[in-house]
């Protein structure tokens, strides 16, 4: 965590909390005002944000954020403290929300400066947001917290809850769908810090507490919204396939990536060549297709072929890591980028001319035909209930389903003996061993079973990208697979989703900023290994891990698993 | 006689690996850290060599540019890896293993984008998108030595005399100064090295610094040797010293510089390997299953380090 220098201190809060909260709320107020004013000179910049008394989309979100902050605020004063109520941290939240504002405008500020080129471009309506939400910044943070919130153990009837965790996901679908729709930077940009804003103010004021504890209580329930979402998503879209094929994209490098999280995040092995497994998948699966260009003349059926790129994967998993297993973590590293390296070469040199023609060397194997199930063409538009759907959304299901598998496998594993045996593992080697933990046998069984998911995934990515060849499968992918765990948290379903989605989204979205994408890149693994190397979603034992130092943590996770009983975050 | 002129091949192309092998292997014994970014600051090497010939006049070949350039190289090399060490790593010296790996990751990246985007930008450089022409100094470069049918690149046997002369002093350094015995001693035991009053955040910073040095050396011979240098070089040579590395012995300095020249070596045998499997594309191939039949059969590398066990 990021501690800045203390310039507020409780004293000047005890002093002008009230002056505080009044500066506060009219910036507050200010804020739910100014999207009514025009905010720039231009129709061209963002959503077209020139007229008075008709906010645009973006203006709209500005107020939300204004509605948030004094809703807080007033919140505050009309809920008494009593002894038994749970309790909303009111003042966190306000603050949450004023800061994420603040961002938020800012961000919108800038975009229309480099979107019309100067910050004369933009209007009244644009500073007085400024103004109003550097108001609320300044007064809520002038105001003292208050006592954490104890609002996770509220209750609500069961329907009501359920209707929570729908709403939640209505809201998800329809930002996801909001977001890829927007192909201007930055809209895209100021809905990202919108949202993130959203969900610092329910991370504060304690609503996150209780919606977690909620969906603790109705977990199915959880499950089956959050797939139907996913689901419903392919059905936003009209039949058009710009945004499926970068949705089938995301949902491929998620499920990769959650593979590589079992082996990485709870097995805790830091495996870099992971996306030569995938490449072995899809590779297998190109041969075996009937591709005009398949060097081998066998065609069994996909569901086969499926089985034997896993195979083919584990198998080289098997013959890496039980020589490597053995040593150390820091050679299974690096053996496995020599293994991925080894993996190119070797793809690269099996063209008939450096050795047996297998892979058409670089060129790899194009015109993979697309899959075919029981007569059902994944190549061709369908028609549900009305809804047409492309190619992109057909793979799109069948993607769903097997990330739906992986997740399946990944959080039953994690909660099994052989899950606890991978953290005792991680924590300490000998110990563990000096346990009884059968420590090479666990280490080899991730390792394996990861590269087997791997090799089910590249067998539908070779049929979705149409061809394979060995350029796909470099070094960076496998960075980039283990950047999205390391940012979304290591160890996590929900963390390496987010992380798989942002990491692929961003470069979508931000065209501008591609040639340094690397660049940010590397600087985020640094950034995020020195200040938050738990990820934006914290597994909380893995918190525990990389800051053993911390006693505070542990007395508040301790105290956590004594009331609940189980490890939070884990799934 | 072709078995001689690859043995010659091998030795030089093992002289570059042992030279950057060094620093994976002193980092490796004091702080348990494969620094994955460690081929990068060989590349970076190459590059502040380069861009010492750059700010002269342009077209000067004379020897007289070698010294400079191979100040500059080092300079740069030993500045970006104490950056790295000083920002990077040491905030990371108590975290769980897998955080400082996954660093090296993140500044390896971050440091061959760096190069790739911005080193053109110096006015009167060349755009580094690509791979840059390396000036071809007089006499350690040009025609080759010819001696009865085996010949020997002046290039190849520029870096053998470099791994010689950098071996010499490394170990007159090691053995021999203070400096090098603190580093003996916080690498056998950094606890009772420090309890005997050795600053061990400086024997850390001295550690990085030697490697980059020789990495740095390494740098400029790659640039004489291929004739150009490439902001992805680090990439494949790192991983090939690492290989060496362990092939040695990890923390074994004298196995790094063994490692790195029997490496090579089998690199250039490889041709010989029958069938459509020799040849040179399949070199690389070879010398990293040889880096797996070294894990399974000896682990300890060739000369013996002590077992890696800290998982």
């Amino acid at each position: 965590m990021i501690t800045l220098p203390t310039l507020v201190t409780p004293e000047l809060q005890q002093r002008h909390g009230s002056r505080g909260r009044i500066i506060a709320l009219f910036g507050g107020v200010l804020l739910i005002i100014a999207p009514f004013l025009p905010w720039a000179y231009s129709a061209r910049a963002l959503d077209d944000m020139t007229f008075l008394v008709d906010p645009s989309p973006l203006q709209y979100l500005g107020l939300v954020l204004g509605a948030i902050i004094v809703a807080f605020l007033v919140l505050q004063q009309v809920l008494k403290p009593a002894p038994r109520r749970p309790r909303t941290a009111c003042v966190p939240g306000a603050r949450a929300g004023a800061t994420g504002a603040l961002i938020y405008v800012v961000l919108i500020l800038v975009s229309i400066s480099v979107e019309l080129g100067g910050a004369v471009n933009v209007m009244y309506g644009g500073w007085v947001a400024l103004v109003a939400t550097l108001l609320a910044f300044v007064g809520t943070r002038l105001m003292p917290t208050g006592r954490p919130p104890t609002l996770a153990a509220a209750t609500a009837p069961a329907p009501l809850e359920v209707l929570a965790i729908a709403g939640l996901m209505a809201a998800a679908l329809f930002a996801a769908a909001y977001a890829l729709d927007q192909d201007d930077a930055g809209i895209f940009v100021s809905f990202l810090a919108f949202v993130g804003a959203v969900v610092a103010v329910m991370i504060r004021s304690g609503v996150m507490g209780w919606l977690s504890a909620v969906s603790q209580r109705h977990k199915k329930v959880l499950i089956l919204a959050a797939f139907l979402v996913a689901f419903m998503f392919p059905f936003t879209q009209d039949g058009s396939d710009a945004n499926m094929s970068i949705a089938t994209q995301v949902i491929i490098f998620a499920a990769t990536a959650m593979g590589l999280n079992i082996v990485v995040g709870l097995a805790g092995l830091l495996d870099l060549g992971y996306i030569a497994f995938l490449g072995a998948g899809a590779f297998v699966a190109a041969i075996l297709s009937e591709s005009a260009f398949s060097t081998i003349n066998w065609h069994p059926p996909f569901i086969v072929v499926v089985l034997i790129s896993g195979t083919v994967a584990a198998a080289l998993g098997l013959i890496i890591g039980s020589p490597t297993l053995r040593v150390s973590g820091d050679y299974l590293a690096i053996v496995t980028l020599a293994f991925g390296e080894i993996f190119r070469i070797s793809m690269n040199n099996l063209d008939g001319e450096d050795g047996p023609d297998l892979t058409n060397g670089s060129n790899g194997i194009p015109a993979i035909p697309e899959l075919n199930f029981f007569g059902f063409d994944f190549g061709i538009r369908h028609e549900l209930i009305g809804v047409p759907l492309g190619r992109f959304s057909n793979y799109y299901f069948l993607l769903l389903l097997v990330i739906g598998l992986i997740i399946l496998v990944f959080t039953r594993l994690n909660n099994s003996r052989i899950g606890r045996g991978w953290v005792a593992i991680r924590e300490d080697e000998r110990a563990a061993e000096a346990m009884g933990v059968n420590v090479f046998g666990l280490k080899l069984f991730a390792f394996a079973g990861g590269a087997f998911l791997a090799g089910v995934a590249g067998s539908i990515k070779a049929h979705q990208d149409v061809s394979v060849t060995p350029d796909q499968y470099v070094f960076l992918e496998s960075a980039f697979l283990l950047a999205a765990i390391v940012l979304g948290g290591m160890g996590t379903v929900l963390g390496v989703l987010i992380g798989a989605t942002l990491l692929k989204l961003m470069p979508e979205k931000l065209r501008f900023v591609s040639e340094y994408r690397l660049l940010i890149f590397g600087l985020v693994l640094v950034l995020m290994m020195r200040f938050r190397p738990e990820g934006l979603v914290a597994n909380q034992r893995r918190q525990l891990e990389f800051h053993e130092e911390d006693e505070e943590l542990a007395d508040r996770i301790s105290d956590e698993i004594a009331e609940t009983g189980t490890v939070k975050g884990a799934t | 006689m072709d078995v001689l002129q690859q043995l010659v091949n091998g030795l030089s192309l093992g002289a570059l690996y042992a030279l950057i092998a060094v620093g994976y292997t002193v980092v490796y014994g004091i702080v348990q850290l494969i620094n994955f970014a460690h081929g990068e600051i060989f590349m970076i090497g190459g590059f502040g060599a380069l861009a010492v010939w750059l700010l002269f006049p342009a077209g000067n070949v004379s020897i007289w540019m070698l010294p400079l350039m191979l100040f500059g190289g080092v300079v740069a090399a030993v500045g970006v890896a104490l950056l790295t060490e000083r920002f990077a790593y040491r905030p990371l010296r108590n975290a769980p293993r897998l955080a400082p790996l996954i660093t090296a990751i993140g500044v390896s990246i971050f440091l061959q984008e760096l190069i790739r985007l911005f080193y053109g930008d110096i006015p009167g450089f060349p755009d580094s998108k690509r791979a840059i022409p390396f000036p071809q100094i007089e006499y350690v470069t040009g025609p080759a030595f010819n001696m009865g049918g085996l010949t020997i690149q002046r290039a190849a046997l520029f870096t053998l005399v470099a791994l010689a002369i950098c071996a010499g002093l490394l170990y007159v350094f090691v053995n021999k100064t203070r400096l090098g015995r603190a580093m003996q001693a916080t690498s056998q035991d950094p606890d009772t090295a420090r309890l005997m009053g050795i600053n061990v955040d400086k024997i850390i910073m001295v550690a990085f610094a030697l490697g980059a040095a020789l990495a740095a050396v390494a740098g400029l011979a790659h640039g004489l040797r291929y004739t150009n240098v490439d902001f992805r070089m680090g990439f494949l040579a790192g991983l090939k010293a690492f290989t060496a590395a362990v092939l040695g012995g990890i923390g074994n300095i004298n196995g790094a510089v063994l490692g790195g020249l029997v490496l090579g070596v089998v690199e250039g045998m490889a041709t010989f390997i029958p069938g459509q499997f020799g040849g040179s594309a399949w070199k690389d191939v070879w010398a990293f299953a040889l880096l797996i039949l070294v894990l399974v059969f000896r682990p300890q590398g060739l000369l013996g380090a002590r077992v890696v066990d800290r998982a």
